[in-house]
């Protein structure tokens, strides 16, 4: 029963790591298709909101980009703060400057979308901070001086609606503004810029050679495409996979060890019974095989136990990484997928009949005569 | 260490000019190819549009022990800050200040002072800074805390069960103990005590291939991300921690796995 | 001093039945028997006779469902199990087919291991385990291991340590069982000598020459004692 248990614990860190080393960029690519931009166009050498720096001439670039036929979708997203002042206190959200026509950055959820210059659309956790409700008119600032304790930029806008911010980072307090709004509150430093461009691809369009255009055509520009976009996060989180796969082959190693143990355990104490049936002629190999689909029965009952326990495991790891700071909600460390749950089993089976192998085949070839004289019950 | 050295000598040695010099990081140097003497283009903004001073790469330095940057593969230069101030357009404005004080100093009350005339701007201790903005450091070290408790689980599980079925393999001799008149505590003593020897060594020589693991740890990783930070330390609390738990489970598996057996009358374990 | 005549192992009217699945098997049947001080006694007959059981019985290992078992004038049928345990230590030293000697002690150190239980000294200890390889003729090999040693060293080395703590009995199941001919005569002749030393010596085998070295033979059948 422990037997099982440890390998159960063995199984469900196995499947955590498996899922761990995959997780992340699986859900960072479904993060990154699911607005079905293909192609993300950043300031020279900067991945996406990396950095403060904007990309000048939107105009330009984009009338440059609608000359490629298989560009279908443009969509020019300003970053920044802002800074709206309740009661004595101040604040502050992140703010995204889109065309709501195009925007990919957002979930609308009630009230009205920014259809006006003046209209802003907030996040549930601003909502909240602000006590606002829709209708009401709020002084918003581009700019605020800590040391003067002024605001700069500042424009009155009204509170339309609620969205969800798809790349939005955990209890973030978010608001969207039309990208007009957002320029001429940050003065003339922000006209005509862009911190982001997403492009989405006509359908049947290679997203690779659509990326190399823009990369010749727009030289001031880094163009990502989600495969260079999951490389570089993947780069930075190489610790996390290099961690689970270290920790997934020790688990795998200690499950091995443990089915070994138990297999010889249990053939030391059969050896009798072992010596009896190849005494009658069952061959070794059937021996070894009824000896191996034992070890296997505990490794399979053992990994179904790890499975619901690596679940539960991996959803509480998943929530201890999910407060990077910055880091989008929707991302998850530990992404279930049934591939996973499929390799992680094929693992421990293979150790499974691996591990009970050597033991067996000892066992079944140990002297008849010996093993029979030793073992004969008085 | 020399690098810094040599590019001070080299500047030294170089002609009177009015060129300006930058220190860059030794990741940075490997990947652009730069080495001291080398003149590069430095701008604030990406685009190549944007205007550009001439600078000479004075020295290249390795950076500090700071978690948060690790994983980033971001580069650091190191400007004079008038020059940055000049080409970033910030003008007259720090982001910070950091203060060094006397040995002698009392810090609390400098803290204090600095408060009370501060305007637009509050000082904290170096200490306090560290631990409020290293929030991906806390992430990671929490995450790493999690994983460290589910491996002891893990790891005591798998004790357990490789000591209780070891015991369980010498059926035979504790019957033969118990048939020649050996008490049951004298049994149970003799595996405890055995299982403690075991446990004792085993966790000594875990603790060996722990410390050589971590220096293979530390040595690729610093080497990965270019850091001196130190990515697995072992202390002696840790190695206290470790001895105790495998004695402490090691003994009492041993207990478990005997007290069952002292308990089977002795013709049962000969399987009579 | 008046002699103890007393038998040292009696027997009255002792039973001992199992549950083998739905059935209750009786392998013993009312036995009584009665050994004296000093003989040698060889229980033989037919496997599945009850012979074993006779020897557990009578060595404390196993209690009777009914009847009686009295060693060294104690009674030890209704003993609790550390009572028993302790018995054996004092009173009964036993020998079994397979020898059982401790495989990571020496010689020296097999032979000692009961009287470390009884809190022997280690000199004292040392000095009689010494003497009893000796008796048995394995001086020489004293630190050998199990592993180093030959069937028949190895069931000597057992004989002594049954002998350690001075038992009133020494009980042997088949101790000529997994020894060849020639070294099955030399434990054979060991007995001979142990008995004629003192010791009184109960056996049970099926090896004929052992049971003819014995002074009296008791036969059994389907749980009874059909000749003694």
């Amino acid at each position: 029963m422990l037997a099982v248990l440890g390998v159960a614990v063995a199984a469900a860190m196995l499947l955590d790591m498996v899922m761990l080393a995959t997780g992340m960029r699986e859900s960072f690519r479904e993060l990154l298709l699911s607005q079905g931009f293909d192609i993300r166009l950043a300031p020279k050498g900067t991945l996406p909101f990396d950095t403060d720096a904007t990309i000048p001439g939107v105009s330009a670039i984009t009338s440059v980009l609608r000359t490629n036929p298989d560009i279908r979708e443009i969509s020019p997203v300003l970053g920044g703060s802002i800074h709206i002042p309740v009661g004595a206190l101040d604040v502050s959200a992140a703010v995204l400057g889109i065309d709501p026509t195009v925007q990919g950055d957002y979930e609308f959820l009630s009230g009205q979308d920014v259809t006006t210059p003046d209209a802003i659309v907030a996040n549930d956790y601003l909502l909240q901070k602000l006590g606002a409700r829709f209708g009401d008119t709020l002084d918003v600032a581009a700019g605020y001086d800590p040391q003067t304790r002024t605001y700069s930029g500042q424009r009155k806008l009204v509170l339309t609606g609620k969205v969800r911010f798809i790349y939005g980072a955990t209890e973030q307090p978010s608001a969207a503004v039309r990208r007009e709004t957002l320029e001429a509150m940050g003065g003339g430093a922000r006209r005509d810029r862009a911190s982001l461009f997403m492009v989405r691809v006509r359908k049947g369009a290679n997203p690779d050679s659509v990326r190399n255009w823009i990369a010749t055509e727009i030289p001031n520009v880094s163009a990502i495409s989600i495969a260079t976009a999951i490389a570089q996060v993947d780069q930075r989180l190489s610790y996390f996979r290099q961690l689970a796969f270290i920790l997934g082959a020790v688990s795998l190693f200690v499950g091995f060890l443990l089915v070994t143990t138990l297999v010889t355990v249990s053939v030391n104490e059969r050896a009798g019974e072992i010596a009896v049936m190849r005494a009658i002629g069952v061959s070794r190999a059937h021996v070894v095989q009824q000896i191996v689909v034992e070890g296997l029965a505990t490794t399979f009952i053992g990994a179904l136990l790890g499975l619901g326990l690596g679940l539960l495991t991996a959803r509480y790891l998943n929530s201890i990484l999910s407060a990077f700071p910055g880091l989008p909600v929707a991302i998850d460390f530990f992404l279930f997928q049934p591939r996973a749950v499929w390799s992680a089993l094929g693992l421990l089976i293979v150790s499974g009949i691996a591990a009970g192998i050597y033991p067996a085949w000892r066992a079944a070839s140990l002297p008849i005569a010996e093993s029979l004289r030793r073992e004969a019950i008085a | 260490m020399l690098l810094p050295f040599l590019a001070f000598a080299l500047i030294l040695q170089a002609p009177q000019t009015s060129q300006r010099t930058i220190a860059i990081d030794e990741g940075f140097a490997a990947e652009a190819h730069l080495k001291v003497g080398d003149r590069v283009a430095i701008s604030a903004r990406p685009d190549r549009s944007a205007p550009a001073e001439s600078v000479i790469v004075g020295a290249i330095v390795r950076r500090g022990a700071d978690p948060s940057e690790v994983a980033r593969g971001d580069f650091v230069v190191r400007m004079h800050l008038d020059q940055l101030q000049g080409i970033s357009g910030y003008g007259d404005r720090v982001d910070r200040f950091a203060i060094a004080t006397r040995p002698s100093a009392d810090i609390d009350r400098t803290l204090q002072r600095i408060n009370h005339v501060a305007f637009g701007f509050r000082a904290y201790r170096s200490r306090d800074i560290a631990v409020e903005t290293s929030r991906t450091f806390q992430v990671v070290s929490r995450f790493h805390r999690a994983i460290g408790v589910i491996t002891i689980v893990a790891s005591s599980i798998f004790l357990l069960c490789i000591m209780i079925l070891k015991v369980e393999e010498r059926r035979r001799d504790i019957a033969v103990l118990r048939l020649m008149g050996i008490s049951r505590s004298s049994v149970v003593r003799s595996i405890i005590i055995e299982a403690a020897v075991v446990a004792v060594l085993g966790s000594m020589l875990g603790v060996v291939i722990g410390w050589v693991v971590s220096l293979f740890v530390n040595w690729h990783y610093q080497a990965l991300y270019r850091t001196p930070l130190y990515f697995s330390i072992i202390t002696p609390p840790i190695v206290s921690l470790a001895v105790s738990l495998s004695l402490v489970l090691g003994v009492g598996a041993g207990v478990l796995a005997s007290m069952r057996l002292v308990r089977t009358p002795p013709l049962a374990l000969f399987g009579r | 001093m008046i002699p103890d005549v007393a038998p040292i192992v009696s027997l009255r009217e002792a039973r001992r039945d199992y549950a083998l699945g739905a059935e209750r098997v009786h392998a013993l049947q009312g036995v009584s028997l009665d050994v004296e001080r000093g003989d040698y006694v060889a229980i033989v007959g037919p496997s599945g006779c009850g012979k074993s059981t006779l020897l557990n019985l009578i060595g404390v290992i196993d209690q009777p469902t009914s009847g009686t078992v009295t060693i060294a004038r104690k009674r030890v049928d209704a003993m609790s199990d550390r009572e028993a345990t302790s018995f054996r230590l004092h009173n009964i030293g036993f020998v079994f087919q397979r020898f059982y000697l401790m495989p990571i002690l020496s010689a020296l150190e097999n032979v000692a291991l009961p009287m470390a239980e009884a809190k022997v000294p280690a000199e004292e200890r040392k000095a009689r385990a010494a003497e009893l390889l000796a008796y048995v003729g394995l001086s020489s090999r004293q630190r050998h291991r199990p592993s180093e040693l030959s069937g028949g060293e190895q069931q000597r080395v057992a004989i002594a340590r049954a002998l350690a703590n001075h038992p009133a009995l020494l009980l042997a199941d088949e101790p000529t069982g997994e020894l060849d001919a020639r070294t099955g005569t030399e434990i054979i002749s060991l007995f001979r000598r142990l008995n004629s030393d003192g010791t009184t010596i109960v056996v049970v085998t099926h090896d004929e020459d052992l049971a003819n070295a014995a002074r009296h033979k008791v036969h059994m059948l389907d749980g009874r004692i059909v000749d003694a």
